[in-house]
């Protein structure tokens, strides 16, 4: 059968002919431009608003900042705990809410994206049409794919950069970092890389499926499956040092790198470089103290395995790494599936 | 027109289309139901064999002495970062899933026929569009309400431990909207939410969008809001009182949907 729909046989027309790239950039626009509009225009929509938010949550932050003996015991009910406090009631719950919407962005986007991008013209039966183009089914899809994927990447790369400014005031309030999950998702590299992904994932099923909703529900499960999983793995990422727990502290205090560095595993030795006994270990780790290097007795060393904030970028680039190579996975199946199935 | 699709009035058709309807039902939404029953056994499974972990780690934690050593702040500290991590998420999921069967099971209920023209066929049946309209959205609503009330029910016993450690009470909203009684309503609001709006728009994909959006508007409401506005202040009037209404407002988007069905020309 499909032999009738494949076009121009190769021996009447060998040279394939030139891209006609402006063409096909017009035909994905015609089709996909409710998501080419309405992505861009929601994100922008939502962008004013943390310009606006932000200056305030900025604003609000600087106060604080400003305010002399902040968190000194005689001012601890003063003037400057209450701003404080206003900052944390009033800026803070939006500021949260704005995170939960940010961890949600990505699979809403791919979900909306790539369910429909082919499970459309395979559920409406306009493939048969489509594909039988003299433009070639594949090289249609793979058009179809970059010029969408390329532009949800770029725009939600900007919206990241536009969220981490906004947030960080948040980071030295709230005792969070720049390597706390929602925060590390949500910005730089790593979520226009989780947005591709889960846009993959969508342009992917509603292939395999060939059904837009339950696409849809399956790129839920996917993607919320790989988010887990870039969770589980982050800490094995070889960007981790070794070092006993004074180096630690002295970073805690840098003003530059708010925030708590990422303490994997903590462990006491002893005397002579041994393991410590369970009930020494345990005593000096959850002893009481200032804080926690105080309390270890002469002879014992706590040590860290950890993550140094600094080593937040090459996180960023490992991360979005191998979520690209997941991504550019998918879409190569896609186009795979797309090849195989009969007109 | 209309005339044409009514039912016959011939005695003794109820019976023999109830079951049909029901099994036209089955068909139609399968997939849905199926997954549903899917989501549903895997949500009591998980909830019973880590909340008998859980039930064990707090009661040792209770049983500890003196509560301010060393042992018992490792247990607790133990308790709070892998136990509490838990009972967390499976909430946020809890509280996530009427959004999620909101926005995939409501808007095809009717959206799906209008939007393959297939409704010209379905609605032309003996059995007419307003009783066929009725009897997808009971059929579903139910189902989709008796497994909420199920998983309520048994989420409420999961989550007593963190009552206690983690300074919460049934006032939170967050742990009043989970209860069997509130949650069930929710779910049922959700579910005539999305098949109202998919009846509106007449489309799957947009009404899937807008669906979330104003489900989770009125929820933030409710929480942040209403609540605090109800003429009831003690847990269970609360809860009916909020059942009640939300009951309503489900039989009002049922009403709606089935006069939009009823307006629409073939």
């Amino acid at each position: 059968m499909s032999v009738l729909t494949l076009p121009a046989q190769p021996g009447q027309d060998t040279a394939p002919r030139p891209l006609p790239w402006r063409r096909m950039a017009w035909v994905t626009w015609r089709q996909q431009r409710a998501t080419l509009i309405s992505v861009p225009a929601v994100l922008g929509a939502v962008a004013v608003f943390l310009v606006i938010f932000g200056l305030k949550v900025h604003h609000d932050y600087a106060a604080i900042v400003k305010c002399p003996l902040v968190g000194s015991v005689q001012n601890e009910s003063g003037a400057c705990q209450q701003l404080f406090s206003r900052f944390n009631a009033t800026d803070w719950p939006l500021g949260n809410t704005c995170a939960i919407l940010m961890a949600l962005a990505p699979v809403l986007i791919g979900a909306f994206a790539g369910g429909p991008l082919l499970a459309r013209e395979l559920e409406t039966g306009t493939y048969r049409y489509a594909w039988t183009q003299g433009l070639g089914r594949e090289r249609q899809v793979i058009a179809k794919l970059a010029l969408v994927g390329i532009t949800l990447a770029v725009v939600t790369g900007a919206f990241g950069e536009l969220f981490a400014w906004f947030f960080q005031p948040f980071l030295y309030t709230e005792e969070l970092n720049v390597l706390t999950d929602t925060v590390f998702s949500a910005r730089g590299l790593v979520f226009p890389a989780f947005t591709l992904v889960a846009f993959a994932i969508g342009a992917f099923f509603g292939m395999l499926l060939r059904r837009i909703v339950p696409a849809m529900a399956a790129t839920l499960g996917v993607y919320l499956a790989v988010r887990l999983a870039a969770w589980g793995v982050r800490k094995y990422y070889p960007v981790a040092v070794v070092t006993s727990n004074s180096k630690i502290f002295s970073q805690f205090q840098t003003p530059s790198l708010p925030g708590f560095p990422w303490i994997l595993t903590t462990w006491v030795t002893g005397p002579g470089g041994k393991p410590a006994s369970p009930s020494v270990a345990n005593r000096i780790l959850n002893g009481p103290g200032p804080s926690p290097g105080a309390s270890v007795p002469a002879g014992y060393t706590e040590w860290n395995r950890w993550i140094p904030l600094s080593h937040y970028w090459p996180m960023q680039f490992i991360e979005a790494g191998w979520l690209l190579v997941i991504a550019v996975a998918l879409f190569a199946a896609t186009v795979s599936l797309v090849r195989r199935r009969a007109a | 027109m209309t005339v044409f699709t009514r039912p016959a009035r011939a005695a003794g058709l109820g019976q023999a289309a109830g079951a049909g309807m029901l099994w036209v039902t089955w068909r139609q939404h399968r997939g849905l139901l199926a997954s549903v029953l899917a989501v549903f056994v895997a949500a009591v499974a998980s909830m019973l064999v880590y909340g008998q972990r859980i039930h064990h780690d707090y009661a040792i934690l209770r049983a500890c002495r003196p509560a301010a050593s060393p042992g018992c702040q490792g247990l607790s500290n133990y308790f709070n970062s892998t136990d509490w991590h838990l009972g967390n998420y499976l909430q946020v999921a809890l509280l996530a899933a009427p959004v999620l069967l909101a926005m995939f099971a409501g808007p095809p209920v009717v959206a799906r026929d209008l939007e393959n023209s297939t409704y010209r066929y379905a609605w032309t049946q003996g059995i007419g569009r307003v009783r066929w309209t009725v009897a997808k959205l009971v059929i579903i609503g139910a189902a989709v309400t008796i497994a909420a009330f199920a998983i309520g029910q048994l989420f409420a016993w999961f989550f007593t431990p963190f009552l206690a450690t983690e300074q919460l009470t049934v006032y939170t909203p967050s742990v009043f909207g989970t209860r069997a009684v509130a949650y069930a309503a929710w779910t049922l609001t959700a579910f005539c939410l999305g098949a109202f709006l998919g009846t509106l728009v007449r489309r799957i994909l947009p009404a899937m969008a807008i669906t979330p959006v104003l489900f989770a508007a009125l929820a933030a409401l409710t929480w942040f809001d209403l609540r605090h506005d109800y003429p009831v202040k003690t847990f269970w009037p609360m809860q009916l009182f909020e059942a009640g209404w939300l009951l309503t407002l489900s039989a009002a988007l049922i009403a709606a949907t089935v006069w939009l069905v009823r307006q629409r020309a073939e």
